[in-house]
C-alpha cells in the first residue's frame, strides 16, 4: 500500500505512482460509490478527489497559521502520511504496510524531488513551469513522463532495499587496483580524450567518464577541464543507470519471489496512450507469464542489449550471460525486454541531465550536461557525461535566478522598497547583471519586465510599493526560467537537440567491450564478493558485518551482502542472511535517527547483536579531530543522507567552521557484534577496524 | 491532594491547544464551525483562530478517515503536533509542542478523555445533562492540574506521582497498605489509593485508575451532588466530616481489574494470557515494596475467614434491604441457600470469597458463583450500569431510580431466575452458574477453593484439580465476560435471557419507558462502554484516602460509618508521621555526580535525581531520554543503548519491568568520535550498575 503523489496548491495532480495494492483500495473505493456501468474515473483524478480537502487545508493552514502538515498517523502507524512542501508543489507518500517509516518516506519524496532537479534543472524553481514539465497537456506525453518517473521510484525503492550503498547512499567502489588502472586508462586516452579530439563532436566537451559493475563503480575518470562530479549526482547517475539496465541480480531476483511487487507494472491505463512506446505502461498482459511472452523473450534479448554493431561478442555475452543464471532466462528475458523495448523507439540516451559543477571558478547548481550510457554487457555499463557550449549561461541564469529570490526573499521579510533597496550591494550587483543579460540576449517580453522593475524599484520619484515590486520579480524569475527551459530543455539532446554522434559512441563502446573482454566474467562475479567478511573473521572474532563510509569522497566498503537465492554469501543463504540484512538496514535508520538529533556515537544491545555507530572527523593527515555538537534537526527536516539533500556536505561545512585552516574529512562506522562480545573489546576492535579501512582507502587508488 | 487556588489557567509551552468538537452540529454547509466546539482551551483563544483549527483539523480527519479506512492519531506540523482522538461525532485534539513525543501527546489527550469520562461519564451524556460552561469549568481544572503536575519527566513516561519511597519509613507504606486492606473488608468497597500531597503513597488500583484519582480535586459537595443524581438524596446523604462520595465512571477493562482482584490467585491461564503482566502485577502489589506487597497478600486473605461471620449479619441486618427470605425467592433454583445467605457481604467482597469459603468447604464453586451472583444482583442494583456513549437517552439517574424503584417488589421476572434488570451482568453470571450446574453436577464434591489462596500455609496448593469450571465460574464472577456479552451480542443466545428478564420486568412494572431506557442501554454501540462505581474520598489534611465502592455504598451510611471508623485513625497516624519525615528529606537532593532516571513499568512510577529546573546538561539528558523511550517502545528486543554526543554520554537499559537511564555529569571529553576503549562513554553500564544500587535500583 504505497503511494507517492505531487500536486499543486489547487489539488491538480502533478506527478503519481502508486502500487497494485493501493491501485486496488482506490478501484474499490471509487468502484463501490459509482455506478458499475460507467467507467471509473482516471486514477490521477481519483487521487485528486481523495487528497483535494488534505493539500487545501495544508495550503490554508499555512496561509493562516503561517504552519503546515508534515505528517499523518494513524493507530498504531498503520498508515503513514508524510507531506513535503517544496516551492508550491506539495509532496505526499503514504504506506499503508508498515515497511516503509516516516523517515523512509521523507526520503523518498526528497529523493523524487532532487530527481525532478537532475532532469529539469533550474525550472523547478518555477511553479507554473514545471507543472508544463511534469504534466504535459498531451495524455500520451504525460503518460509517458509519469512513466519514467514511476520506473525511477520503483528502481530507488528496490536499490534502497537492496544495496548497501543505496542503503547508506554512498558510493561503492569495486576493489580491484590493477583492473581499474586499466580501466582509467582506457576512459582517459580512448573515450575521453579520443571524442574531445574529434572534429566531429560538435560543440560538446567529454567531462567525465566511468564503468559501472551493477551498482558499484569499477573506474571514474574526469578530464582536466571539469570540475568534480558530487556523490549525490554520482549516485543519481547510478540511480539512472540501473534504472536504465536493471542489473541481472534484481531481475533474477524477482524471478524468485514471484509477487515482488516492486517490479510489477502499475497500470497507467487510465490515462489513453497516444503511442504505445512504453511497453511497461501498454503491455498489460505482462503480469502472466505466459508462453507467448517467453518466446519472444528468448530471441530478443541480444538485440536490444547491443545495439553496437558488433555481433560477435554480443553473442558470446548474452551465452555466458545465459549461463550465469540459467533458470532465471525468461524472467530476465522478459524484464530487459521491458526496461529496454522503450528505447527502441525513444533512445534512452543522450539524455538532459542537471547536475552541480563549478563554472568558470564559480559554483554553480544543476548544470546541463548530456550522459550517454553505453551499455557492454547486461550488468557492465559506461557512462559519458559531456556539456555543451552553452553551459556558460546556465551560470548567467543561476546567478539572477538567485538574485532575485534574494531579493524576492528580502521584501517578503518586510524590507523598505525604495531607497533603503537600492543602496543593497545585492541589488546593485544584480542590477548591472540584468542589464548586461538584458543587452546581451534579452529578447522583447523580458526586456520590458526589465525595465518594468527599474522603474518600480530605482525611481526616485514614485518607487513601486514591496507588493508591487514582488510581482515584477516574479515575472521576472519565470521570464529567466522559461528561458533556461528553452535553451537546455526544448533543445535537449533527447528531443533532437545537439548531442556526439553515434559513431563516436560507438567507437569508445566497442575499444571498451576490447579491453575488458577478458574481465568481463570476473568483474561479474566481483561485483557479487567485492570484500569478504572471511577475511575480517580471523582478526575481528565476533565481527558480523561493518559499512565504513568515508563521507568526504562519499564512498563506502562494506562486505558483500547477498541473500538471494542464487548466490549465497558467507552467511549462506536464506534466512539467516535476510536476518542479518534487516539488522545492518535497522541500524542504519537507527544511527541515522540519533545522528539526526545530535548524536554521533550510538551503541546499542539488541537481541543477539550489539550495534555500533561512529562518526568521527579527521583531517588530512588522518589526525583525529575533536567531536562537535552536531546541529539537532527536527522531524520534519530533510533527512539525512546524500540524494535527497547533501547532508554530509552541510555538516563538513559546519565543521570546517571551527577549523579553518585545515581540510577535514567525515567518516562513519557501523559494526554489528555478537553480542556475547564485552563492550570494550568490541570498541577496540571498531577502533582497529577503522584503522584499517582508512589505511586501505588511503592507497590511492589509481 | 494538591490542590490550586488560581482559577486561571497558565498556558504552558508545550501545550497549546485542546479542544472538543462535535461534528453533529455542523452537518449543513451553512452551519457555522463555532456550533460544533463543545470546548476549546485555551479559551481566549481568537474565535476565528478557533474555527480555523476544529476545521481544517477535522476536515483532514475525515479526508484520512477515507483514504485509509481509520481516522488518524496524530496530525503533525512544523511546529505543532495534534494528538487526536474521534469518538463517532465527537473529536478530541490536543495540540503540543513538536519536541514532545508522539506517544506522550497521545498520552495526555487519552489521560484528558479518561478523566473527563471518570468523572463525567460518557461525553455525550456529559453534554446532554450538563451546561457547557459547567464542563468547561471542569475541563480546566483537568488541564490546570495536568499542566500544574508535569514535569520534564512526567512528559515523557505519563508516569504518576508517587512518594520517593527512598525517603519514607518503609514501615509507612506497609501501614498504608494494611489501612487499604482493612477498608477492603467493608462492603461495597472494592479497593483504593491513599495519596498524600498529591503522590501516591500506596496504591491497589491499576496506573490508569490511579492517575484519574491523583488528578482529582474534590470539589465542594454540592457542587459534586447533582452528577449522582436522585439516589443520592437517599436519607443516608450526610457523610462523616472531610468525606465525599462521588460517582465515578470506570472503562470496563478498569471494573474488571477491580473485581479480578480475588481471582487473580487462581490459577486461570486464559485471563492471565489476557491481561498484561502489568495490570497483574499492579493489581497486588501496592506500591510498596515487594516484599510487602507478599506480605500483603497473605494478610488480605487472612482475615478471610473471620469475615463473614462479622460482615454479613451487617449487610443483611442493618442494611435491611435484602431479608433473607426474599434472597431465597430470589434464587434461581432455591437449592443453595446457605450459600445465599452469605450474599450482602460477599457481593461486595468477592475478592475475598476463597477465605470465606475456606469454612464452607462443602461447597462447591457453583454455590459461590450463584451465591455471588445472587448477592450481586441484590445488593448492586445500580452496580454496573453499562453505557455506551451513543445512548443519549439514557440517564443515570432514571436507571438508578428504576433500580430503587424495583427493588422492594419481586416481579415476576424474577421467578424466570432473573432477579433484577438493573443488572443483566448478574443475571448473566447466573446462567453461566447455572448452566455450569447442569453441566457438572459432580462437581459438588469440592473443588479446592482454598487453592485460590496464596497463603503458603494453606493445605493445597494453587493448581486447581478442576480448572475449567473455575476458571468459567470465576470469568463469569468477574463482570467482564458479562458486559461484553450484554451489549455485543444482544440477540446471542446467552445474553438473550437477560435480555428477557429486562423487559419481563419492565413489564411486568407497566412502566413503559423503563422498558425503552433498557433498550437504549443495552443497544450494542461502538466506543468504550462505562461502569458507574463510587469514589469515596476521606481527606485528613495532605492525605487522602480514595476507595473505589460499588454503588450501593452511597445508601449504605452503616458501611460509610464503617469504613470511616476503620480507618481514621490510621490515616490520622500516618499523616502525622508523612508530615513529619517528608519535608525534611526533601531538601536533601543535592548535586550528585549523575543524573538517572528509573521508570518501572508495572506502576507507571519514576525514580530520579533531577532538580526541578533543568540544567543544560539536564535538557541534553532529557532529550536522551525521550528518543532512547521511544525506541524501546518500538523494538522490544533492544535492552540496552548508550548514545554520546560532544556535550554528554547516556546510557540506558530496559527491561520488561523497568527502564533506566544514567548520565554522568563530568565535564565534557575532548576526545573525538573515533573508537577507542578507553573512552568513559563505553563503561556507563558497570558504573550505573554500581551506582544506582544505593537508589533501590539494581540493575545487577
Amino acid at each position: 500500500m504505497k503511494c507517492v503523489s505531487v500536486a499543486t496548491e489547487g489539488a491538480e495532480i502533478l506527478f503519481y505512482w502508486t502500487d497494485e495494492e493501493f491501485e486496488e483500495s482506490l478501484r474499490l473505493k471509487f468502484g463501490h460509490s459509482e455506478n458499475e456501468a460507467e467507467e471509473l474515473p482516471a486514477l490521477e483524478d481519483q487521487l485528486s478527489t481523495l487528497l483535494a480537502p488534505v493539500i487545501i487545508s495544508s495550503m490554508t493552514m499555512l496561509e493562516k497559521l503561517s504552519d503546515t502538515y508534515t505528517c499523518f498517523s494513524t493507530e498504531n502507524s498503520n498508515y503513514l502520511y508524510v507531506l513535503h512542501l517544496f516551492g508550491e508543489c506539495l509532496f505526499i507518500a503514504i504506506n499503508g504496510d508498515h515497511t516503509e517509516s516516516e523517515g523512509d518516506l521523507r526520503r523518498k519524496l526528497c529523493v523524487l524531488k532532487y530527481l525532478f532537479e537532475v532532469h529539469f534543472g533550474l525550472v523547478t524553481m518555477d511553479g507554473q513551469l514545471i507543472r508544463k514539465e511534469l504534466r504535459p497537456p498531451d495524455l500520451g506525453q504525460r503518460a509517458q513522463m509519469w512513466a519514467h518517473f514511476q520506473s525511477l521510484l520503483w528502481t530507488y525503492s528496490r536499490l534502497r532495499e537492496e544495496e548497501q550503498s543505496f542503503a547508506v547512499e554512498a558510493v561503492e567502489r569495486l576493489i580491484h587496483p590493477q583492473l581499474c588502472e586499466l580501466c582509467i586508462e582506457t576512459l582517459e586516452r580512448y573515450v575521453v580524450e579520443a571524442i574531445n579530439s574529434s572534429p566531429s563532436r560538435g560543440g560538446e566537451e567529454a567531462l567525465h567518464a566511468f564503468l559501472l559493475v551493477h551498482s558499484k563503480l569499477l573506474a571514474f575518470y574526469s578530464s582536466h577541464t571539469a570540475s568534480s562530479l558530487r556523490p549525490a549526482d554520482l549516485l543519481a547517475l547510478i540511480l539512472l543507470v540501473q534504472d536504465l539496465h536493471p542489473s541481472e541480480h534484481t531481475v533474477e531476483e524477482d524471478g524468485d519471489a514471484q509477487p515482488s511487487p516492486q517490479r510489477r507494472p502499475w497500470s497507467s491505463q487510465n490515462i489513453p496512450m497516444q503511442q504505445p512506446r512504453n511497453p511497461r505502461t501498454s503491455d498489460q498482459t505482462k503480469d502472466s507469464p505466459s508462453g507467448t511472452q517467453d518466446t519472444d523473450s528468448f530471441s530478443l534479448p541480444e538485440e536490444y542489449f547491443t545495439p553496437a554493431p558488433s555481433p560477435g561478442e554480443q553473442s558470446s555475452g548474452s551465452t555466458i550471460w545465459l549461463e550465469v543464471a540459467p533458470s532465471a532466462v525468461p524472467q530476465v528475458a522478459e524484464d530487459t525486454l521491458q526496461m529496454l523495448a522503450p528505447h527502441s523507439s525513444v533512445p534512452p540516451s543522450p539524455r538532459r541531465i542537471f547536475l552541480d559543477a563549478s563554472v568558470k571558478d564559480n559554483y554553480c547548481p544543476l548544470v546541463p550536461h548530456t550522459m550517454y550510457c553505453l551499455p557492454l554487457w547486461p550488468g557492465i555499463s559506461m557512462v559519458l557525461l559531456t556539456k555543451s557550449p552553452s553551459t556558460p549561461l546556465a551560470l548567467v541564469l543561476y546567478q539572477l535566478l538567485d538574485g532575485f529570490s534574494l531579493l524576492e526573499k528580502k521584501l517578503k521579510e518586510g524590507q523598505e522598497a525604495g531607497s533603503a533597496l537600492r543602496s543593497q550591494p545585492l541589488v546593485g550587483d544584480l542590477r548591472q547583471r540584468m542589464d548586461k543579460f538584458v543587452k546581451n540576449r534579452g529578447g522583447q517580453e523580458i526586456q520590458s519586465t526589465w525595465l518594468e522593475f527599474k522603474s518600480k524599484a530605482f525611481s526616485r520619484t514614485e518607487p513601486g510599493s514591496a507588493w508591487e515590486l514582488l510581482q515584477v520579480c516574479g515575472k521576472l524569475k519565470r521570464q529567466l526560467c522559461a528561458i533556461y527551459r528553452l535553451t537546455f530543455l526544448s533543445t535537449a539532446p533527447s528531443r533532437g537537440g545537439p548531442h556526439l554522434p553515434q559513431s563516436l559512441l560507438d567507437r569508445a563502446q566497442r575499444l571498451m567491450r576490447e579491453r575488458l573482454l577478458d574481465w568481463k566474467d570476473f568483474l561479474l562475479v566481483k561485483s557479487r564478493r567485492n570484500i569478504t567478511m572471511v577475511s575480517y573473521l580471523e582478526d575481528f572474532p565476533g565481527l558480523v558485518h561493518f559499512i565504513y563510509v568515508d563521507r568526504t569522497t562519499g564512498q563506502m566498503v562494506a562486505p558483500s551482502l547477498n541473500n538471494s537465492e542464487k548466490t549465497s554469501s558467507e552467511l549462506g543463504k536464506g534466512p539467516l542472511a535476510a536476518f542479518v540484512k534487516a539488522k545492518v538496514w535497522a541500524l542504519i535508520q537507527m544511527a541515522r535517527r540519533y545522528l539526526q538529533k545530535g548524536y554521533t556515537t550510538l551503541l546499542s544491545h539488541d537481541g543477539d547483536f550489539c550495534c555500533s555507530y561512529f562518526l568521527w572527523f579527521e583531517n588530512d593527515m588522518g589526525y583525529k579531530l575533536q567531536m562537535i555538537e552536531v546541529p539537532v534537526l527536527s522531524d520534519d527536516s530533510v533527512p539525512i543522507g546524500v540524494l535527497g539533500g547533501d547532508y554530509y556536505r552541510k555538516l563538513l561545512r559546519y565543521y570546517s567552521k571551527s577549523h579553518p585552516a585545515e581540510a577535514v574529512r567525515c567518516y562513519e562506522l557501523l559494526a554489528l557484534h555478537l553480542s556475547v562480545i564485552p563492550t570494550d573489546l568490541l570498541v577496540q576492535q571498531a577502533s582497529q577496524l577503522a584503522r584499517r579501512l582508512s589505511e586501505a582507502s588511503r592507497v590511492p587508488l589509481p | 491532594m494538591a490542590t490550586s487556588t488560581s482559577p486561571e489557567t497558565k498556558s504552558a509551552s508545550w501545550w497549546n491547544y485542546f479542544f472538543l468538537y462535535d461534528g453533529s452540529k455542523v452537518k449543513e454547509e451553512g452551519d457555522p464551525t463555532r456550533a460544533g466546539i463543545c470546548y476549546f482551551y485555551p479559551s481566549q483563544t481568537v474565535l476565528d483562530r478557533q474555527e480555523l483549527l476544529c476545521g481544517q483539523i477535522a476536515g483532514v480527519v475525515r479526508c484520512v478517515s477515507d483514504l485509509s479506512g481509520s481516522p488518524p492519531t496524530l496530525i503533525r506540523l512544523r511546529r505543532l503536533k495534534f494528538a487526536v482522538k474521534a469518538e463517532e461525532d465527537y473529536l478530541w485534539v490536543l495540540g503540543c509542542a513538536v519536541e514532545l513525543p508522539d506517544t506522550s501527546c497521545k498520552q495526555f489527550l487519552d489521560q484528558l478523555i479518561g478523566f473527563f469520562n471518570f468523572y463525567n461519564g460518557p461525553v455525550s451524556l456529559a453534554y446532554k445533562n450538563h451546561s457547557q460552561e459547567e464542563l468547561s469549568l471542569q475541563w480546566d481544572t483537568f488541564i490546570e492540574q495536568v499542566l500544574k503536575n508535569t514535569g520534564d519527566l512526567h512528559k515523557i513516561f505519563n508516569s504518576l506521582w508517587n512518594l520517593d519511597k527512598t525517603k519514607v519509613e518503609p514501615l509507612l507504606l506497609l501501614k498504608a497498605a494494611l489501612i487499604l486492606q482493612t477498608c477492603q473488608r467493608t462492603p461495597h468497597v472494592l479497593a483504593g489509593c491513599i495519596l498524600y500531597k498529591g503522590l501516591i503513597v500506596s496504591t491497589q488500583l491499576t496506573p490508569s485508575l490511579t492517575a484519574k484519582i491523583l488528578l482529582h480535586r474534590p470539589a465542594p459537595l454540592d457542587q459534586r451532588l447533582p452528577a449522582a443524581g436522585d439516589a443520592t438524596q437517599d436519607p443516608g446523604a450526610s457523610f462523616p466530616p472531610n468525606v465525599q462520595i462521588t460517582p465515578v465512571f470506570l472503562t470496563e477493562e478498569e471494573a474488571a481489574s477491580l473485581h479480578e482482584f480475588p481471582v487473580e490467585q487462581m490459577p486461570r491461564p486464559a485471563r492471565l494470557q489476557d491481561s498484561t503482566a502489568r495490570r497483574l502485577a499492579k493489581d497486588w502489589s501496592t506500591s510498596a515494596l515487594k516484599k510487602e506487597a507478599a506480605w500483603a497478600r497473605m494478610s488480605a486473605t487472612t482475615p478471610g475467614p473471620v469475615y463473614p461471620d462479622r460482615v454479613w449479619p451487617n449487610g443483611k441486618t442493618e442494611n435491611g434491604h435484602f431479608p433473607a427470605g426474599e434472597v431465597e425467592d430470589w434464587g434461581p433454583t432455591g437449592l443453595h441457600t446457605t450459600a445465599k445467605g452469605q450474599v450482602p457481604g460477599l457481593s461486595c467482597f468477592l475478592h475475598q470469597g476463597p477465605g470465606f469459603l475456606q469454612e464452607e468447604t462443602d461447597l462447591s464453586e457453583i454455590h459461590i458463583a450463584e451465591a455471588q451472583e445472587g448477592g450481586a444482583s441484590s445488593g448492586h442494583c445500580a452496580l454496573l450500569q453499562v453505557y455506551a456513549p451513543g445512548d443519549r437517552g439514557l440517564h443515570l439517574k432514571d436507571s438508578v431510580r428504576d433500580a430503587n424503584h424495583l427493588e422492594p417488589v419481586p416481579p415476576e421476572g424474577m421467578a424466570t431466575g432473573c432477579p433484577h434488570p438493573s443488572s443483566s451482568l448478574d443475571v448473566l453470571a447466573q446462567n453461566g452458574a447455572r448452566e455450569q450446574h447442569e453441566d457438572l453436577p459432580g462437581t459438588s464434591s469440592y473443588t479446592p477453593v482454598p487453592g485460590t489462596d496464596p497463603c503458603p500455609t494453606q493445605p493445597s496448593g494453587p493448581p486447581s484439580p478442576h480448572p475449567d469450571p473455575e476458571q468459567r465460574g470465576s470469568e463469569l464472577l468477574s463482570g467482564h465476560q458479562g458486559v461484553d456479552q450484554q451489549v455485543d451480542g444482544v440477540g446471542e443466545s446467552l445474553a438473550a435471557t437477560g435480555l428477557e428478564c429486562v423487559s419481563d420486568s419492565a413489564d411486568s412494572q407497566g412502566d413503559g419507558p423503563s422498558a425503552d431506557r433498557a433498550d437504549s442501554r443495552l443497544s450494542p454501540v461502538g466506543g468504550p462502554r462505562l461502569v458507574q462505581l463510587n469514589l469515596y474520598t476521606h481527606s485528613v489534611k495532605g492525605l487522602v484516602l480514595s476507595l473505589l465502592a460499588e454503588a450501593p455504598l452511597l445508601r449504605d451510611s452503616t458501611a460509610i460509618e464503617e469504613v470511616y471508623h476503620s480507618s481514621l485513625a490510621s490515616l490520622n497516624g500516618l499523616e502525622v508521621h508523612l508530615k513529619e519525615t517528608l519535608p525534611r528529606d526533601q531538601a536533601g537532593s543535592t548535586a550528585g555526580t549523575y543524573s538517572f532516571v528509573h521508570h518501572d513499568h508495572i506502576q507507571n512510577v519514576l525514580t530520579a535525581n533531577l532538580p526541578p529546573v533543568a540544567s543544560a546538561q539536564d535538557r541534553h539528558f532529557l532529550q536522551a531520554v525521550s528518543l532512547m523511550h521511544s525506541d524501546f517502545a518500538q523494538r522490544p528486543t533492544l535492552y540496552e543503548m548508550t548514545v554520546r554526543n560532544a556535550s554528554t554520554a547516556v546510557y540506558a537499559c530496559c527491561s520488561p519491568a523497568q527502564e533506566t537511564y544514567f548520565q554522568p555529569l563530568m565535564a565534557a571529553s575532548r576526545s573525538s568520535g573515533f573508537p577507542n576503549p578507553q573512552d568513559g562513554a563505553f563503561s556507563l553500564a558497570g558504573k550505573a550498575k554500581q551506582k544506582l544500587l544505593k537508589h533501590g535500583v539494581n540493575l545487577l
